[in-house]
């Protein structure tokens, strides 16, 4: 699966590009919304994760992007230290696919990017 | 002849004055290349030993993270490479790998941030962090009690306690922080010794951490018999938020504290917590209330306000201020019908001021 990431945070870019190469997924590494965006067209990743605070543009004006891009696939998730309602409603009406809150559970992530694997889908 | 001579004399000093200034320039300059190649030496020699010491921590902290996906037994070493092990004598490394250690347990739950606890302490990383609970310097103190709160070293609480009273404000709000966050509710009980005030930042944090947790009945009745006055504004705080009704006289008895911000917070309180006779206490202390607490007192009967006060908000319509007048305006009319119809009849009879004032407040009620 080709995963596109972008974060801001070096470590979490660390921990997040090893998580995912480690299930087996093909990982690109962006370290700003505007970067992110610019990398949809080359790399058309299968899935999205995206923190929202980061420079140049939002982690929800990435949402917005791919959902321009890709009115019907390329699911997004949401991985922010931001966890108010408001926020996460947002996220979810631009339409972001999952959300998850900082700290988060590597394991979980690995679980919930499962779930959009298509190749994994009966 | 003499003039010559003169003239020759000062030209030999003007030349030497000369020279010795280019000189001085030069060797300035020369000191000035020296410093800047030995500084970028150094520095590219730092640099090097950084990034190398930057991978091995990275590697340290990933193999603990995703150690074999599950969780680590206590008596399970985590592989260390014998090169880190000697690292680990090295303060300034030690310094870069706890860092980061702190950075990617802040962001990650789970068996992950278990197996970073369990590197923490196969490294022994926490004796350093009680070593630095005892520096004579706040910021490492303060620094140390953050450490060992992250990494959920809950086994040194007792340590942490005696912190919780320190002179240093950051160090004592760390430590608090800590103990609510091992303990939750009873985590509280330093609020039982302390002497140095809670500031109103640090009230909020404390009640922002107890929000994430199930409520208690933890007793509290001690809190409210604190000479420390900010203890007892955050007691008042808590049965407001926890809706203590059981500590409705103790609230009651803080009215006549003789620190305004405590009798503040106790009238702000009985908008949550009140019987039938709230009102009455109010009223009888009314008079000898600050203008601040005074407001705030008839705001809270805006609340619990019945018919027997409307009398008495009455009265107040004939005060000088005019903030009593309109928060008594504001309170009559939503107290009760009674209260309104008795606010209407009086500014019927009442000055031009009045009128405007219950325009107003009927503006208000129309919105």
């Amino acid at each position: 699966m080709k995963i596109l990431v972008a974060e801001d945070d070096q470590l979490m870019v660390k921990m997040l590009e090893f998580r995912l190469k480690k299930d087996g997924h093909d990982v690109t590494i962006t370290n700003d919304g505007r970067a992110a965006v610019e990398k949809l067209d080359d790399f058309q990743p299968d899935l999205v994760i995206t923190d929202i605070m980061m420079p140049y543009l939002s982690g929800l004006e990435v949402v917005s992007a791919v959902k321009k891009r890709y009115p019907t696939g390329t699911p997004v998730i949401i991985l922010s230290g931001m966890g108010q309602e408001n926020v996460v409603l947002e996220a979810f009406q631009l339409g972001a696919d999952d959300y998850m809150t900082k700290p988060f559970s590597p394991n979980e992530l690995s679980v919930r990017v499962r779930r959009f694997d298509a190749s994994l889908v009966k | 002849m003499v003039i010559k001579a003169y003239l020759l004399t000062s030209f030999n000093i003007a030349w030497h004055i000369q020279n010795i200034i280019l000189a001085g320039i030069i060797l300035l300059i020369l000191g000035l290349l020296v410093y800047m190649l030995s500084y970028m030496y150094f520095k590219s020699i730092y640099d090097k030993k950084f990034e190398k010491w930057s991978l091995i921590s990275d590697l340290l902290i990933r193999k603990a993270i995703f150690y074999d996906d599950d969780e680590i037994e206590d008596d399970t070493l985590i592989p260390v490479t014998a090169r880190a092990e000697k690292l680990m004598h090295n303060k300034y490394f030690r310094k870069l790998l706890v860092t980061e250690i702190i950075s990617a347990k802040k962001n990650i739950t789970g068996i992950s941030a278990d197996n970073l606890k369990h590197l923490y302490v196969q490294l022994g990383l926490e004796k350093y962090a009680l070593n630095n609970l005892t520096s004579s310097r706040w910021y490492i103190k303060a620094r140390a009690v953050q450490e060992l709160t992250i990494m959920d070293m809950k086994e040194f609480v007792d340590q942490l306690y005696s912190y919780t009273d320190d002179k240093n404000d950051l160090v004592r709000m760390e430590a608090q922080s800590a103990l609510v966050q091992f303990n939750g509710f009873d985590g509280l009980r330093f609020l039982d010794t302390i002497t140095y005030p809670i500031s109103n930042w640090q009230q909020i944090k404390l009640l922002q951490q107890l929000s994430h947790l199930p409520p208690s009945d933890i007793d509290m009745s001690i809190w409210f018999k604190s000479p420390n006055s900010s203890v007892i504004v955050l007691a008042l705080k808590l049965a407001r938020n926890y809706h203590r009704f059981e500590l409705h006289d103790d609230i009651i008895s803080c009215l006549d504290h003789s620190d305004p911000w405590v009798r503040f917070e106790a009238i702000q309180c009985l908008t949550e917590i009140y019987t039938d006779e709230t009102s009455d206490h109010l009223i009888s202390r009314f008079l000898n209330e600050i203008l601040k607490n005074q407001l705030a007192m008839i705001k809270v009967m805006q609340t619990i306000g019945t018919d027997r006060d409307v009398l008495f908000l009455l009265d107040l319509l004939t005060y000088d201020s005019d903030e009593i007048k309109i928060f008594a305006a504001r309170a009559l009319a939503q107290t009760s019908k009674n209260g309104l119809d008795s606010l209407l009849e009086y500014s019927g009879k009442a000055d031009q001021s009045i009128n405007e004032i219950v325009m107003h407040i009927k503006g208000e009620i129309a919105a």
